[in-house]
């Protein structure tokens, strides 16, 4: 019963963690057809930008954490303006701003290694002391996490369906010509859902450092999980993807537990390749409109 | 566009494919006799598996339209096959290096199989995370297999790796110029590696491809199965690639975890990004051409991954056809140019 608790506990901080870091990628993804490849640098920026603020210059903790978001989704405007935009109406727009951002990505992270350098660095936004629910510790760091990713998905689940952005954003999605020629100015969509995006990437990050440290790289394995994630839910899914992500953090605690973390990720991997040929499109994708 | 100008502008692009490929090789011959500096001679040897792996890549990701990112994790395969069975079974290189090939070859076409019935972006995700796990499991192994003098050995080296596994022999044959046989068996598997790239992009596969981007319905009702040829451009390409990883892992004597780095699948990618992709000489262009740019960024040592990353971003979006396209829309127009609609 303890363990299961404990499962249960971690599986779901895991799966807040992944969610917010999906949401980022799903939303440029569903807006733009874009794969963000930089945004586990976005992550790992993130999580530098709110220890510089906090441990170097001494600010609130509150403070830091609106710097790393100011810093991303800056950092992510910039994206959309020096690659995507340009190659908006290219043909092969996916595979080009896959690669594009694939190097925009490897610069983010090297030029965060030169600032910073390559020793792990511990989050100092981090709570101490925990809840204990029987035998079971949680520590509160952890119910902040959940309490601040199901908070940001509330918020966001609001901006998308009632604000004026939110129904700019879907509609854009649904159809870019269509929502062009109602008047949506299109671009300046697309790079606000970036700099959200960028956002996002820094709370994300900034909670999954203060598990694990600080590292330059930090945000490869979470970002190829959180892809994994919008690929099981169907690329560009929001909702799926909240509700793949915490399926899998279960999964992920739950394998851990069971089978030891060097093949947590593997069983992840298997499970996936599973649902995609049973669904090519995701569990909640829908067929996407292709010719042949 | 009819047949007829579709196989004569084969026939006269496979002549001019001769030609300078033939060119080529003469002048690579002669590298390791002019100069005496082993460290040229080297590093056109690690050029050669570098375009060995770019020019099949390129097949996979610009003639296939797969977009695969298990590029590095097929190469890593075939050096690992080559060192597992030097070192478990003491077996002579020459046959390792071939049996690794084949091995490969299997190894891409469970991938493909799981991988290709998806699309785009789905499949450059898939294989990214099938490579990243292949290097967890190699990485993170800490079990003894074996237990040598030398220390605990596990069955996929962990992350030390392999070594002493064996060599081609040109140690005994050649004492210290060994490094030149290798020079030259480099040289043969990447012409090789080359004709067979050239025979895919003009042979009946890149019509294929060609007819199933040009019009995808009609190419399909004309019993053209993409699946079906991207499993075989996807499968066959594996050979030379493990064969060019087998040949690494012989070369330096050594395997390791760093193979699957991104660091390296940033620089190849570069190299067809910048070349060209799609292209038969454009890879080989960039790989040289990149292999010169890391000479010169070895000197700020640090950087070199900033400045690769800003030449793959620059080219995408600057000159998303690579240096090879460059040429093209400066001399003659392609002649596949009307009806050209690339990633349909």
């Amino acid at each position: 019963m303890d363990v299961l608790i404990q499962i249960i506990a971690s599986g779901l901080t895991l799966g807040a963690m992944y969610a917010v870091s999906t949401i980022g990628l799903a939303l440029v993804y569903g807006s733009l057809n874009m794969l963000n490849m930089a945004h586990g640098a976005l992550l790992a920026l993130g999580g530098y930008v709110c220890w510089y603020a906090m441990a170097t210059l001494g600010l609130h903790p509150l403070l830091g954490v609106a710097a790393a978001m100011i810093v991303c989704g800056a950092v992510g405007l910039v994206i959309y303006c020096a690659a995507a935009q340009p190659m908006l109406g290219s043909a092969n727009f996916e595979t080009q701003i896959f690669i594009a951002t694939i190097g925009i990505g490897a610069i983010i992270e090297n030029v965060i290694l030169r600032l910073f350098g390559p020793q792990p660095t511990p989050q100092p936004l981090n709570l101490t002391g925990a809840l204990v629910i029987g035998n079971v510790h949680i520590p509160h760091q952890n119910l902040l996490i959940l309490g601040v990713a199901l908070g940001l998905m509330a918020a966001l689940a609001l901006l998308l369906r009632h604000s004026r952005l939110g129904r700019a954003i879907r509609a854009t999605a649904q159809n870019r010509e269509a929502a062009q020629l109602m008047g949506v100015r299109v671009g300046f969509v697309y790079a606000q859902v970036l700099a959200l995006s960028g956002a996002l990437a820094a709370i994300s990050g900034i909670m999954i450092s203060s598990l694990s440290g600080l590292l330059p790289n930090m945000g490869g394995d979470p970002m190829l999980k959180a892809f994994i994630i919008c690929v099981v839910a169907g690329l560009g899914n929001v909702y799926g993807a909240v509700a793949a992500a915490i399926v899998l953090g279960l999964l992920e605690a739950a394998t851990q537990y069971v089978l030891g973390v060097r093949y947590s990720f593997a069983i992840l991997l298997l499970l996936v390749i599973a649902v995609l040929i049973w669904r090519p499109y995701g569990l909640f994708g829908r067929k996407q409109v292709v010719r042949l | 566009m009819s047949i007829g100008a579709v196989s004569i502008g084969a026939a006269s692009s496979v002549r001019r494919d001769l030609i300078l490929g033939g060119v080529l090789i003469a002048l690579a011959i002669l590298v390791p006799l002019l100069t005496g500096t082993r460290y040229i001679v080297t590093q056109t040897t690690l050029f050669f598996i570098w375009a060995i792996v770019v020019t099949q890549w390129n097949l996979v990701l610009g003639v296939g339209g797969i977009f695969s990112l298990a590029q590095m994790a097929l190469f890593a395969v075939g050096a690992y096959a080559t060192a597992m069975l030097g070192y478990y079974f003491h077996m002579p290189m020459v046959l390792a290096m071939l049996l690794a090939g084949i091995a490969t070859v299997l190894v891409s076409v469970l991938i493909g199989l799981a991988c290709l019935r998806l699309r785009g972006p789905y499949v450059a995700l898939l294989t990214l995370a099938v490579a990243q796990v292949m290097y967890l499991l190699v990485a993170n192994d800490t079990e003894c297999f074996t237990n040598p003098e030398s220390g605990c050995m596990p069955l996929f080296g962990g992350i030390r790796g392999f070594t002493r596994f064996g060599d081609l022999g040109f140690r005994a044959l050649f004492g210290s110029k060994f490094y030149v046989g290798h020079y030259y068996v480099g040289l043969g598997l990447l012409a090789l590696a080359t004709a067979f790239s050239v025979a895919i992009i003009r042979g009946p596969a890149g019509l294929a491809f060609q007819a199933l981007r040009d019009n995808p319905g009609y190419a399909v009702s004309r019993g053209i199965s993409r699946f079906k040829y991207q499993l075989w451009v996807f499968g066959l390409s594996a050979f030379f690639t493990g064969l060019a990883g087998a040949f690494y892992a012989v070369n330096f004597a050594a395997v390791g975890p760093i193979v699957f780095s991104i660091s390296v699948l940033l620089f190849l990618l570069s190299m067809i990004v910048v070349g060209g992709i799609g292209t038969v000489w454009g890879p080989l262009l960039g790989a040289a051409l990149l292999m010169l740019a890391d000479e010169a960024m070895r000197e700020v040592g640090d950087w070199r991954d900033i400045g690769l990353g800003l030449i793959l971003a620059g080219f995408v979006v600057l000159l998303p056809k690579g240096l090879a396209g460059l040429r093209l829309s400066w001399g003659r127009r392609p002649s596949q140019a009307p009806g050209d609609i690339p990633g349909a």
